[in-house]
């Protein structure tokens, strides 16, 4: 595997080695389904929203203007995606651990119990409002700073922090009522 | 909540191919003209003109595609049916709009209840029949079978291959 | 440059409305208006979803061809708009819409999503739509679901190319014809294939009490 940075690969895919842009598309995939997974909940719109984010990062990448931070910018693309896909798909059904694929694939690595908890997650994020959800999964799943967050999403910080706040309250008197349940 | 985030943190299963059909739509998009065109570059504006029709064209090219799949284009593909008592055998399917009328896909008698007609099939995976005296349909007995008996008469599967 | 760029797309444009206006025209002459209404709205549904649609307007003109009632086209319809839709979450997304129109005759035919999605994993980047169509046939002709699709896994994941899935299925289907039990005939077959693939043996035998050639 390249362990080149970011810059190094965003430079050799401008001058014309295409197939340089795997290696990004491997080191940023994962954190990149992650969030998709638990912003949309459904595996199909992730993987639309995931593909959608990388073609448009690598036809935009001439605009990229610190390819040090690639990782960023491409995440920045992935949210902007969500919105999009959310505000469309809003009556799709959430379908995270009903998807047989998921199953499958998971199926010797998570028990039971670990699925059934799982699932109580996945519904008690599609209960939350979509702006609460990005920044409560923004904030804490993926770890970053008020400050990236309002360049990320262009909303203020008092407000990013009003919504991941909320959130936070919400997730615990809902998975508080399943855990007494 | 440190327990949710951590479940939250967890890796998400992805489907395996995830990678591969993201470098194909890479590589697509590395095949048009009007590529990483950047504000840093000045581009003449007629060049850029000319490749945004290019790139519209090429669009509109690949959504006309199931379109031409209606035409009479197609790689030829032969038909026969044993069928020493009939008057017509009409080859009837989704290539043909599933239209008894069309003159290409009529069989001709060769002699020996052996009908048979060449007739061009798109590229795709289509279902057909034969259809014996505009009143029998009757599946093709050397093809694959389709499980979809939704009107009571059964089909037969054909797949053409798109390279040549 | 640039009139003959655009005389291009305002010819590829006139080409792809005449030709989808051809198509729901036999739509439109072929049904009555409620049927054709009411297939009309599952297409567009299907469209927005990003399904492939035409196989839809394609069962609509079967039934039409096939002198179906209105209500049955549309129940035909409608059933496989759902097939379509659990053919790609099978499959993956970025299934083409010859693997999905196959996976949907295969889960018709009684094959569990998730062997689709075992087939799927069991042979990365090859496409499916042949082994899917062996698949369905195979079921067709009596072969348990579970059973057919661990013979079709088993021979994609040996590398079998369409050709050897042909013939695969050609071989199975005469030894039913002959009177072999439809599950013992395709797991027979399907050893016999990977052998062959594997470089050993020479044309499949026929089945004890069958009768051979063509």
């Amino acid at each position: 595997m390249d362990g080149s940075a970011d810059a190094l690969i965003v430079e050799r895919v401008l001058a014309g080695d295409v197939e340089a842009f795997a290696i990004l598309v491997e080191r940023y995939r994962d954190r990149c389904a992650r969030y998709a997974m638990h912003m949309l909940g459904n595996r199909e719109d992730a993987d639309e929203v995931m593909q959608d984010a990388f073609v448009r990062a690598y036809r935009s990448l001439g605009r990229c203007e610190d390819p040090e931070r690639f990782g960023a910018w491409l995440f920045r693309i992935l949210v902007n995606r969500c919105r999009t896909a959310g505000a469309r798909r809003a009556r799709r059904a959430r379908t995270f651990l009903t998807d047989e694929t998921a199953l499958l694939t998971a199926s010797e690595e998570h028990p039971a119990e670990q699925w059934a908890w799982r699932e109580e997650i996945e519904r008690a994020l599609a209960d939350l409002r979509p702006e609460q959800r990005e920044a409560f999964l923004l904030k804490y799943v993926e770890g970053l700073g008020y400050d990236e967050m309002a360049e990320l999403t262009g909303v203020g910080v008092s407000a990013l922090k009003m919504r991941a706040m909320r959130a936070c309250d919400r997730l615990r008197v809902l998975l508080k009522e399943v855990r007494s349940a | 909540m440190d327990e949710l985030v951590a479940q939250l943190r967890r890796p998400v299963p992805l489907d395996r191919s995830f990678d591969t059909r993201v470098m194909r739509a890479i590589r697509t998009v590395a095949r048009q003209p009007l590529r990483m065109i950047s504000p840093l570059m000045p581009m003449p504006k007629w060049r850029v003109w000319s490749a945004f029709a290019a790139v519209a064209a090429g669009m509109l090219a690949v959504a006309i595609l199931p379109a031409m799949k209606q035409t009479q284009q197609g790689r030829p593909v032969q038909f026969v049916l044993v069928a020493p008592a009939a008057r017509t055998v009409q080859v009837v399917g989704d290539f043909n709009g599933w239209d008894a009328t069309h003159a290409a896909y009529a069989a001709a008698n060769r002699g020996g209840g052996v009908w048979s007609v060449t007739a061009p099939i798109p590229p795709g995976h289509h279902r057909y029949a034969f259809l014996v005296d505009d009143s029998l349909w009757v599946p093709d007995p050397a093809a694959p079978r389709v499980a979809d008996e939704d009107f009571g008469k059964p089909n037969s599967a054909l797949v053409v291959e798109d390279t040549p | 440059m640039r009139s003959v760029w655009s005389a291009w797309a305002l010819l590829l444009v006139a080409t792809a409305v005449s030709a989808q206006t051809s198509q729901l025209e036999r739509l439109n002459t072929a049904l009555d208006p409620a049927t054709r209404r009411a297939v009309l709205a599952i297409v567009d549904s299907a469209r927005v979803a990003k399904l492939p649609a035409e196989m839809l307007v394609n069962k609509a003109l079967e039934g039409a061809g096939k002198h179906a009632d209105g209500p049955r086209i549309v129940a035909a319809v409608r059933a496989l708009a759902g097939e379509l839709r659990v053919a790609r979450n099978a499959l993956g997304s970025g299934s083409r819409a010859e693997e999905i129109s196959a996976g949907a005759h295969a889960i018709h035919a009684g094959v569990a999503p998730a062997d689709l999605t075992r087939l799927r994993h069991s042979a990365v980047g090859r496409e499916l739509t042949t082994p899917l169509m062996v698949l369905t046939d195979l079921v067709s002709r009596g072969v348990p679901a579970r059973s057919a699709s661990s013979d079709v896994v088993m021979l994609a994941r040996a590398g079998l190319r369409d050709a050897d899935f042909t013939v695969y299925q050609r071989s199975v289907r005469q030894d039913i014809e002959s009177g072999a039990d439809p599950a013992a005939a395709a797991s027979t077959r399907a050893r016999g294939a990977i052998l062959l693939r594997r470089g050993g043996g020479g044309p499949p035998a026929p089945l004890p009490g069958a009768v051979s050639g063509p």
